[in-house]
């Protein structure tokens, strides 16, 4: 069989087609007779269908509807799937805490410190499943969730500020360390920002009381900084 | 790291471990202590080993990073041995000329030495130091000593000879006896006498029978269990093993609060260790006493701290208190006879061992024995930790060590006991400190904070602070804490917004008895202190704030007024350009002017007003002066200042 740049498999093909060819060819990985083969054939299954179906346009339009709802599933599926394993991942990290106590009812507000220390929060699939693997009421865990100051039932920011109001720190102006770090960070305390970054919080004695005011970033100890020195901070956090 | 299977292999480790110590020459003890750690002591730390080994003494000099030496207003600070020179507020670039003059030469770098602000003289030994001439540091002093990640380094300075000593020459009862002779009492707050608790917990019938050290330092101003515990935990530990030993308990608790990382963390180093020794575990020293310890971290509540509440949150519970008709000595963790002793306590009990009771009798007074460490904070010149006898005066606590008040203020009173404490005024300063004498002023000892208040604070608003403190922190279990904190802060939240009437008073009073009578557990029952004692001493105050709706002290914002004096201002404009509500007026040259109608009371104007010229003044009262017309001539052109 001859082939001329014009003629593959006997069909005559323009340049601009050529082009086409060439470059389905690349993503299919096969040649461009085959291409132009398979191509005529789903031309003739086509018309073997009956005269009275839709025009050839319209119905490789719905094909392409179809197959793009089809991924979407495909990749909603897949999200899910996502989301699963990243449960999954959480939970297997819980059971390491917990088989690290022990698995031990008496444990319980250890084992809800390291979860929250781990993961910046106490979900509620993480709760839920400490409940199941010790046996303790979920009305229990919540109770302790919202009793301790320590624990938070949402996701907090990548760091911690906490300006210490303890009684050393509350004569000697924590109130008003505690405004400048609002004006800086522009959070409130019990609050964090909308990009994730800080979220700030009063504790009550931070043990650095000769040293007063004194805020942590992250447990990194800071005595009474003034208004520059909390710019520089906010900058230095990523 | 061999077993030690008998008291002859602890002795001949101690040797050896004393033989390597001797050996070496020089040393630094570099204070990390959580304080210091505010400052960059740990790079101060890094670069003396750094230095150490630029001169290639690495093996002759060792640089040890310990805990809390207690001037911590001074740090980051270093004491080099032997010569026991203090160095303070040391920067990184001052480390270099240290090592070189002070490690490999025998001098002094004068310039970092304490200096007498009296007598202009630099001191370098830690005992003519003021802040430390009246201390007798028996549990704080060996943290400049040891690093307390080392159990090698306790066992060389005379560590778990104590143990030793119960171990083999003493039984349980014997133990116990002393500690009751001794006459230690709860170095916590309650100030309950340590031996009978003891005994009570032996005798009471249930097995097993657990101790626990309380480390939920929830005080705040308070540090000195968290210096304890970080700066020598193997004191902690050992206090605990013979208290075990002495009641016939096998297990232990250290509940730690989360505030405290590095304590946790060093408690928990000294436990594994002491574990790889042998000193904890299964036929302690080749005795039959066998002991295992847990650590147990909070979750940030105060009142965790309450005995009871304490032991339930041990037990995985929320850590609320329970009514004590039976004492936790007898049913505690688990219904079983539970001791729960403070961080100080558990550490005096190893000395008390090896010296004997006579020893720890000798100091302090007749209903106090022994030390105590306060924590000097607030308007105090030297902030710190202060391990005194008992029975030395606030007087020479606060002016003698502490230096008196920063800024040369006037004192005002000085708050002890934390929340449940009261605040001392000046006419009081001579009482000797100790737990009864403290009481008897409507305060108590507490753990030992010791927070001191200048002439500018109010008196109303620190009443307020600790009444929000506590109705933050009260459980609610029971009534008259949970509604009686709530109301007093109402009340108080009143009168210092200038709304109070003088049936606000009257109330105070009332409440605050009832309270003190129907609550459930001790944050109830001493809520009102704070109120009541500011109340007996501070009465005027109270008075100007509900009958002439004035805050003396300008603290309480909405009874006080911000005026500009028109003889200072020079028309800088800083004050003009900052105000958020732009409620001054001004132009150049022209004296400025506080539109009052418009103040919000933010303090913005008084903050930034240059402090050569101090215009802006803050008035006590809702009345300002009469303002100058605007438009006055001010005295200087600020053209000059710019």
């Amino acid at each position: 069989m001859e082939k001329t740049k014009s003629r593959i498999v006997g069909v005559r093909v323009n340049k601009d087609q050529e082009a086409m060819l060439s470059e389905l060819q690349k993503r299919a990985k096969m040649t461009k007779s085959e291409i132009l083969l398979q191509g005529l054939e789903t031309l003739a299954e086509y018309y073997t269908l009956g005269p009275e179906q839709e025009p050839m346009e319209t119905a490789l339009r719905r094909m392409e509807k179809d197959a793009l709802h089809h991924m979407m599933s495909l990749k909603k599926i897949r999200r899910k799937e996502e989301a699963i394993r990243d449960f999954v991942r959480e939970i297997r990290a819980v059971d390491e805490i917990i088989d690290k106590h022990g698995c031990d009812k008496s444990m319980l507000i250890q084992i809800m410190l390291d979860v929250q220390k781990q993961n910046n929060w106490l979900s509620k699939p993480a709760l839920l499943w400490i409940s199941e693997r010790l046996g303790v009421p979920m009305a229990q865990i919540m109770r302790i969730a919202t009793f301790y100051t320590a624990f938070s039932l949402e996701p907090q920011g990548r760091h911690m500020v906490q300006v210490c109001t303890g009684t050393a720190c509350h004569v000697r102006g924590a109130e008003e360390l505690l405004t400048r770090m609002q004006g800086v960070i522009k959070v409130a305390p019990g609050e964090t920002d909308d990009e994730q970054k800080f979220t700030l919080k009063t504790v009550n004695c931070l043990g650095c009381c000769a040293m007063g005011p004194v805020i942590t970033v992250d447990g990194d100890y800071y005595s009474n900084p003034n208004v520059e020195q909390l710019k520089q901070m906010g900058e230095k956090y990523e | 790291m061999n077993k030690l299977t008998s008291v002859q292999d602890l002795n001949a480790l101690r040797a050896k471990l004393v033989a390597d110590r001797n050996a070496i020459k020089k040393s630094v003890s570099v204070c990390l202590g959580t304080g210091c750690r505010a400052y960059p002591s740990a790079a101060v730390a890094d670069a003396f080993a750094e230095q150490v080994k630029k001169h290639g003494l690495e093996k002759d000099i060792v640089i040890r990073r310990t805990g809390c030496h207690g001037f911590c207003e001074r740090g980051p600070m270093a004491m080099i041995f032997p010569e026991k020179i203090c160095y303070f507020q040391i920067k990184v670039e001052d480390v270099p000329e240290i090592v070189e003059r002070s490690l490999v030469n025998d001098e002094v770098v004068d310039r970092l030495l304490f200096e007498d602000e009296a007598t202009g003289k630099r001191i370098a030994q830690q005992h003519e130091i003021p802040f430390y001439k009246l201390q007798n540091q028996i549990v704080l002093g060996n943290n400049i000593l040891i690093d307390p990640k080392s159990i090698d380094d306790y066992i060389a300075l005379g560590g778990y000879s104590a143990l030793a000593k119960a171990l083999s020459d003493m039984d349980p009862i014997g133990v116990l006896q002393e500690v009751k002779k001794a006459d230690l009492r709860g170095r916590g707050g309650g100030g309950f006498p340590a031996g009978i608790k003891w005994e009570t917990t032996r005798n009471a019938p249930g097995e097993p029978k657990y101790v626990i050290v309380n480390a939920d330092e929830g005080d705040p101003g308070a540090y000195m269990d968290q210096a304890v515990l970080e700066g020598n935990p193997h004191s902690v530990l050992e206090g605990l093993i013979l208290g075990a030993y002495a009641m016939g308990s096998t297990q232990g608790f250290v509940y730690v609060r989360q505030e405290y990382p590095q304590a946790t963390q060093h408690i928990g180093i000294a436990i594994e260790e002491a574990k790889k020794y042998g000193l904890l575990g299964d036929k302690i020293l080749g005795s039959d006493f066998n002991f295992e310890v847990m650590i147990h971290q909070g979750a940030g509540a105060f009142v965790s701290g309450e005995s009871s509440a304490l032991m339930t949150a041990i037990e995985g519970m929320v850590g609320e208190p329970r009514p004590k008709y039976v004492r936790t000595a007898v049913k505690g963790v688990y219904e079983r006879p539970s001791n729960l002793n403070n961080v100080e306590t558990w550490a005096n009990v190893p000395l008390i061992i090896n010296n004997g009771s006579d020893w720890f009798r000798s100091m302090g007074t007749d209903g106090s024995k022994g030390t105590k460490i306060f924590s000097l904070v607030g308007k105090v010149k030297y902030t710190g930790l202060v391990e005194v006898p008992m029975g030395l005066s606030l007087r020479q606590i606060i002016f003698d060590m502490g230096g008196g008040i920063r800024g040369g203020k006037k004192f005002k009173a000085v708050q002890t006991g934390g929340p449940s404490g009261g605040c001392i005024p000046e006419q009081y300063l001579d009482t000797p400190v100790d737990f009864d004498e403290l009481s008897k002023m409507g305060s108590m000892m507490g753990s030992g904070g010791m927070i001191v208040m200048d002439e500018n604070t109010c008196m109303v608003d620190v009443a307020k602070y600790f009444t929000s403190f506590l109705a933050d922190e009260s459980c609610g279990k029971c009534v008259p804490c949970r509604e009686g904190l709530r109301q007093l802060k109402r009340i108080l939240k009143k009168i210092t917004d200038g709304n109070g009437e003088e049936t606000d008073l009257q109330l105070i009073e009332e409440l605050g008895g009832f309270m003190h009578d129907a609550s459930l557990c001790a944050l109830g029952q001493t809520a009102t202190n704070p109120v009541m004692s500011t109340f007996k001493y501070f009465k005027d105050e109270y008075e100007a704030h509900v009958k002439d709706k004035k805050c003396p002290s300008c603290v309480c914002q909405a009874l006080t007024t911000f005026y500009i004096d028109p003889e200072k201002c020079t028309a800088c404009g800083m004050c003009f350009k900052q105000c958020p509500t732009d409620a001054i007026l001004g132009d150049k040259k022209v004296v400025h002017i506080i539109e009052q109608e418009k103040c919000i009371k933010c303090g913005t104007c008084f903050n930034v007003c240059p402090t050569r010229f101090s215009a802006v003044v803050k008035i006590p009262g809702t009345t300002a002066p009469a303002p100058v017309p605007f438009g006055t001539k001010a005295k200087k052109s600020s053209k000059g200042d710019k």
